[in-house]
């Protein structure tokens, strides 16, 4: 049995950043990933077959990727699949890095709208660890969006932009809505150790060979264990176990031979995601804490949100070859982000404009979501979309609802037969009147863009990719599950800091906000780290 | 893993299948003319649910032409059977032609084809710089987002 400090579960966005923050603040801190370190030499970029890897080895989706560390998701219940990566630096290793923050009005959406919850801190309560991720990782962008409030010069210009992207520019100029560079946790020129700028390789979703895409595996963790800060891989944690006055005591956790093993810590702090995190509590069952650690509530695993995504695919008569150039939001148009009610629905949506695929996805239907017909006309119907095809992605604002939950598989387990989690979610009703009127929004502006035929996946099923709210932050612990510093309500010494935090979900990706809230939370845990165990 | 290898006579019909699947038309060539079969059979051998439903879909091939074989049918009765196929085993099919694109798009001749030359990494692609003045309706707006 060891000791710690603090003992973080998980390495992902969340966990890197509060290694790092704890760590330089003289904690000693050990962080616990079920994961490996991914090396460079397993990324295929330089290979003819590399899109092969989106359908295998670096699939999305753990079901079908399927490795050791990997554990299963009951996904029966849900029209949405939840899409993550289980490794140092978590799904930070293959995402595609878009970097909007929330909005003011996101955190305060039931003063505003009336509905949902307020969160029990504000934008301005963050925006200083904005701030100061920004400045860790490095984010390219431009200071100066009209849509959002103001914030320091990004660390590298934006991105290039092209002739396909061009294209859109001209559209939402003629239809004179907002638009503005989006900020990327990608660098566009060298920025901190061992990294390149990017060069525009294209297929960031099967991991970045060159180290431009912020990922907390290249940026975090070699600064955090150069702080001293132990990183065990290959340790799932099975259970967090409590002491005789129900404080956290450590874990027990499962090491690369099998051999379950216990570590002590007097902070514990999970941050396992969305859906690991309340797995983990869930799983966490003692006599003081009967339906799992911090869940006197029951809201453990609840309200889940994901944001429901559309793909909105122009095709256009010239060639953009916007297959070239990396695949995430190179450009947000937030015009429809704040509530009017005249839409009939309240919130909003962002466009964010996500380039294209090569000729395999393309063909396999990774654009529509239908594959490209067989026989007769087959390469005919793939040139018209290959190299003309650009896509928006369209990201509606998830509402919190109860039913909407993780809970435990009572069959299914992992590897080492810990029990594994069952997502159940359903569209809400918010959702269901948004989605069509943003899919209508994205369809003209393919229009006035000139596209000459419009694809349309209304609600893409792998797009997971974002896990909220199913241990929220509140103030009231009947409504709640932590306080406004991840700290659970029933367990002083214990803290949730990835995006299970989430009270709501505004309609932006949500990494910048996970580890602005970790680097917050973190900051707290060091000042008050005497009276969290005494 | 010898058990998972496909005989001669179904990857004859693999080759014939994919041949219809990915026809040769205009300067591109037909999938089962590129090796295409050979590429998914050693593909499976390590894919033991895939094998599966290839197979299960090979099958259903086969035994839908009758006394005749596929391969000897004529092209047009080789479509009809593929469709019909298609319809009565849906998942195993649509595994087939998953693997015969995958094989297809990461041929380098087929790449060159499509004006590939070569993988993304390590040359990359250039991108002009972000003209800002790109940007000034937009900040004529002023403020667009709400206070709170
Ligand atoms: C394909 C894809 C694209 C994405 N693109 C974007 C994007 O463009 N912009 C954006 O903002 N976000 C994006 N995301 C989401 C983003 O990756 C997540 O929001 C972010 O990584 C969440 O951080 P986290 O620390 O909460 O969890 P994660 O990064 O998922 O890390 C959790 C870690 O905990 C570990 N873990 C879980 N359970 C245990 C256990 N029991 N024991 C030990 N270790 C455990 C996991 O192995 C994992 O490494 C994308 C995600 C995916 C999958």
């Amino acid at each position: 049995m060891t000791k710690s400090d603090v003992l973080i579960v998980g390495s992902g966005a969340a966990g890197a950043a509060a290694a790092w923050s704890l760590s330089r603040n003289g904690l000693k801190v050990t962080c616990l990933e079920q994961g490996r370190w991914i090396e460079k030499s397993e990324y295929s970029h330089g290979q003819s077959d590399y899109e092969l890897a989106r359908q295998s080895e670096f699939h999305k989706d753990p079901n079908v990727r399927r490795w050791p560390e990997d554990y299963p998701i009951n996904v029966s219940g849900t029209p949405i699949r939840p899409l993550m990566m289980n490794a140092v630096g978590g799904s930070t290793v293959h995402w595609s890095g878009h970097f909007p923050r929330m909005r003011p009005s996101d955190f305060r959406v039931r003063t505003l709208d009336g509905i949902a919850d307020d969160w029990p801190l504000t934008y301005w309560d963050l925006e200083p660890f904005y701030e100061l991720n920004d400045s860790m990782i490095g984010v390219s962008g431009l200071a100066g969006d009209p849509g959002n409030p103001p914030r320091g010069v990004r660390q590298t210009p934006p991105l290039g932009f092209d002739v396909a992207c061009e294209a859109y520019f001209r559209g939402l100029d003629k239809l004179g809505w907002h638009w503005w560079p989006s900020d990327n946790a990608l660098i566009s020129e060298v920025f901190g150790h061992d990294r390149s700028a990017c060069n525009g390789c294209g297929p960031c979703d099967i991991g970045c060979p060159t180290a431009s895409m912020s990922s907390a595996h290249v940026t975090y963790w070699p600064m955090a264990m150069g702080n001293g800060v132990d990183l065990i891989t290959h340790a799932r944690v099975e259970e967090v176990t409590v002491d005789e006055n129900g404080s956290a005591r450590g874990v027990v956790f499962r090491d690369e031979a099998g051999v379950r093993r216990e570590h002590t810590a007097r902070v514990v702090i999970v941050a396992a995601n969305g859906i690991g995190t309340p797995r983990l509590l869930l799983n966490s069952v003692s006599s003081q804490f009967p339906k799992g650690l911090a869940n006197h509530s029951g809201l453990v695993g609840t309200h889940l949100m994901f944001h429901p995504v559309g793909f909105v695919t122009g095709v256009f008569d010239e060639p953009l070859d916007a297959q070239r150039g990396p695949l995430g939001g190179l450009m947000n148009c937030q015009e429809f982000y704040e509530t009017d009610l005249s839409r009939g629905f309240v919130r909003g949506f962002e466009l964010q404009l996500s380039r294209s695929v090569g000729p395999l996805t393309t063909a396999n239907g990774g654009l529509s979501g239908v594959p490209v017909a067989w026989g007769a006309g087959h390469h005919r119907a793939l040139g018209k979309i290959y190299r003309h095809a650009i896509t928006i992605t369209v990201m509606g604002e998830d509402l919190p609802e109860e039913i909407n939950r993780v809970t435990i598989d009572p069959q299914l387990t992992d590897a080492d037969g810990t029990p594994a989690p069952l997502v159940r979610y359903r569209l809400g009703a918010n959702s269901k009147k948004m989605m069509p009127f943003a899919i209508a929004r994205a369809q003209e502006l393919c229009e006035a863009a000139g596209a000459v035929e419009v694809l349309v996946d209304p609600l893409v099923q792998d797009s997971g990719w974002h896990l909220m709210g199913t241990c929220r932050m509140g103030n009231d612990p009947e409504r709640s599950v932590v306080n406004q510093w991840g700290c659970s309500h029933e367990c002083r010494n214990l803290f949730v800091i990835d995006g299970s935090v989430f009270t709501t979900s505004g309609a932006v990706n949500p990494t910048s906000t996970i580890q602005a809230i970790a680097l917050r939370c973190a900051d707290w845990v060091s000042q008050n780290f005497q009276d969290l165990y005494a | 893993m010898s058990e998972r290898l496909f005989n001669a006579e179904q990857l004859a019909l693999l080759t014939k299948v994919q041949s219809q699947l990915i026809p040769a038309e205009n300067d591109m060539p037909a999938a089962g003319s590129v090796g295409c079969a050979s590429i998914v059979h050693e593909f499976l051998r390590e894919h033991e649910e895939l094998y599966e439903l290839v197979l299960r879909a090979l099958d259903a091939i086969e035994k839908s032409t009758g006394d005749a074989s596929f391969i000897q049918l004529t092209s047009e009765e080789q479509i009809e059977i593929l469709r019909f196929v298609e319809k009565s085993a849906p998942e195993a099919f649509a595994e087939l032609v998953r693997q015969t694109y995958n094989a297809y798009y990461t041929r380098p001749e087929i790449q060159a084809k499509l004006g590939i030359h070569g993988p993304p990494q390590p040359d990359g692609f250039e991108f002009p710089s972000f003209d800002v003045s790109r940007l000034d309706r937009v900040k004529a707006r002023g403020k667009l987002w709400r206070d709170a």
